[in-house]
């Protein structure tokens, strides 16, 4: 049982499914995931996104770093997921950089936005531009670091279509949804 | 009552943690998480059979299941009262079948399961509301054809919803919709809020609470995320008005919750109280408080 992701299934997931909903509800701030058996080149966070969502009816992504024997057996045994290339994605997992450019992903369909892909990025080692988002699920205006947010504006504009977008570290996740509109805050130069 | 039933720790051993079973789970859990990210879009879901009739709240009941955690504390009710049979049953399942704490008190809940209501009580943030919903579709009523009615959505082609409004005002002077009011969610898809009356719709925009939408027999989830605006359709020279029975609850003496009207004799006396009945006995408490 021990090499199970999760110890008791139906609880954990239930649990992790739970961070998911606030962190998709309120964008931009971070909300807590706990530990599971995942494999090492996996934060917990993104692990269990998968773990939660996937089954044999998705398509999953994974960039060069992940696609690895350990992670694709993991999900395979663990999900039945199928492994896929960018065009099919249901779930993408990488790093931001692996996954640039963004065009290849589905964006969904008029009559069926939500056929769409979920991206799910990995570490935080990117080049942080400070930006202010605002849209459904944001109190007041929050400020936040983003890679590339001009790909996030330009995803926005395709609003009610468009990429859903999952930030894991660790135990952490923040997510910015299509619906989240982003200003770029201009440095003092 | 057999002897198995009556040993809770077998009854949950019997069913999976709040009744459904994992891949069910996982497939409503990717439509309510789309549902978030696109504001008011009904997303398509392959509802399962649940042991109760449609009607009675078998799309809540699957939102609810997929989202409910063993530390949740789980309100239930039906047309804003926690008494009534739809609620007592509902609630009875889930402890039945998860083990959840309840509550009769709004504060108190972390997801509240409605029919037909928004409690009085504020929401807060990270509060679930799932609402029961018999039909998703706004405009269904007024294009039967679902091909037809998913390209309007598409192309946010609402004129035919303004045009039945309209209707209503040439008629009858006014709006007559009074329950089930068409909204508009974030500026973009126009939303049917379930049957809830017209004056519980402000209580939608900009809530802190997470909304979630479940229409069994439709298959079809919808959701609206918390601070998120939402429009109840009118016209500059209509403007939309939340309205309520101009009276006072007979019990708690209340003239800001919405009224049930009974009937309390033969002869056809009327009388009207809270219709949230959690709200009721606040208020009722609070009252004998200031007496003293």
């Amino acid at each position: 049982m021990e090499n199970y992701p999760f110890s008791e299934n139906s609880i954990n997931s239930s649990i992790a499914f739970r961070s998911l909903v606030n962190a998709t509800s309120y964008p931009g701030r971070t909300f807590q995931i706990n530990k599971l058996n995942k494999p090492s080149v996996l934060s917990n966070a993104a692990a269990t996104i998968l773990i939660t969502l996937c089954d044999n009816e998705s398509n999953v992504y994974l960039s060069k770093e992940y696609n690895t024997d350990e992670v694709r057996n993991w999900l395979i045994f663990n999900t039945g997921a199928i492994i896929s290339n960018k065009k099919n994605a249901d779930f993408v997992i990488g790093t931001w950089k692996s996954l640039l450019p963004l065009n290849d992903f589905k964006i969904g369909v008029p009559e069926y936005p939500e056929r769409s892909a979920t991206l799910i990025i990995e570490e935080t080692k990117y080049k942080k531009v400070k930006c202010n988002i605002d849209g459904p699920g944001i109190k007041n205006k929050l400020n936040i670091d983003l890679p590339n947010p001009e790909l996030f504006i330009e995803n926005n504009n395709l609003y009610p279509l468009g990429l859903d977008f999952y930030f894991t570290n660790d135990l952490e996740i923040l997510s910015i949804p299509r619906s989240t509109k982003i200003n770029i805050i201009k440095s003092e130069l | 009552m057999n002897e198995m039933s009556k040993n809770e720790n077998l009854d949950i051993q019997i069913y999976n943690f709040a009744y459904l079973d994992e891949n069910t789970k996982r497939m409503i859990r990717r439509a309510l998480l789309k549902a978030l990210c696109i504001p008011g879009y009904q997303v398509p879901f392959s509802s399962r059979e649940m042991p109760m009739p449609y009607g009675w709240g078998t799309g809540g009941i699957q939102v609810t299941s997929a989202c409910l955690i063993p530390k949740d504390i789980l309100k239930v009710i039906d047309q804003g009262a926690d008494d009534t049979t739809n609620a007592v049953s509902i609630r009875k399942f889930f402890q039945k079948t998860a083990n959840v704490a309840v509550t009769e008190k709004t504060s108190d809940a972390s997801l509240i399961q409605t029919r037909h209501r928004i409690p009085e009580t504020k929401l807060k943030e990270k509060q679930i509301l799932v609402y029961q919903v018999p039909i998703p579709e706004p405009l269904r009523f007024l294009e039967p054809r679902e091909t037809e009615t998913r390209k309007m959505h598409a192309l946010s082609e609402y004129g035919l919803m303004y045009v039945k409004l309209y209707e209503d005002i040439a008629k009858h002077g006014h709006i007559e919709t009074a329950y089930a009011y068409p909204v508009k969610t974030n500026g973009n898809y126009v939303t049917d809020p379930s049957p809830i009356p017209k004056f519980d719709n402000p209580k939608m925009n900009n809530s802190p609470a997470i909304q979630l939408f479940g229409a069994g027999r439709e298959q079809r989830i919808y959701a609206i995320p918390p601070y998120t605006n939402v429009k109840s359709l009118d016209f500059e020279d209509y403007p939309f008005e939340a309205m309520k029975a101009n009276f006072k609850c007979s019990i708690c003496g209340s003239s800001d919750s919405y009224l049930d009207e009974i009937i309390v004799s033969d002869d056809g006396k009327r009388s009207y109280i809270c219709s949230d009945t959690d709200y009721c006995k606040e208020q009722t408490k609070l009252n004998s408080k200031k007496e003293d």
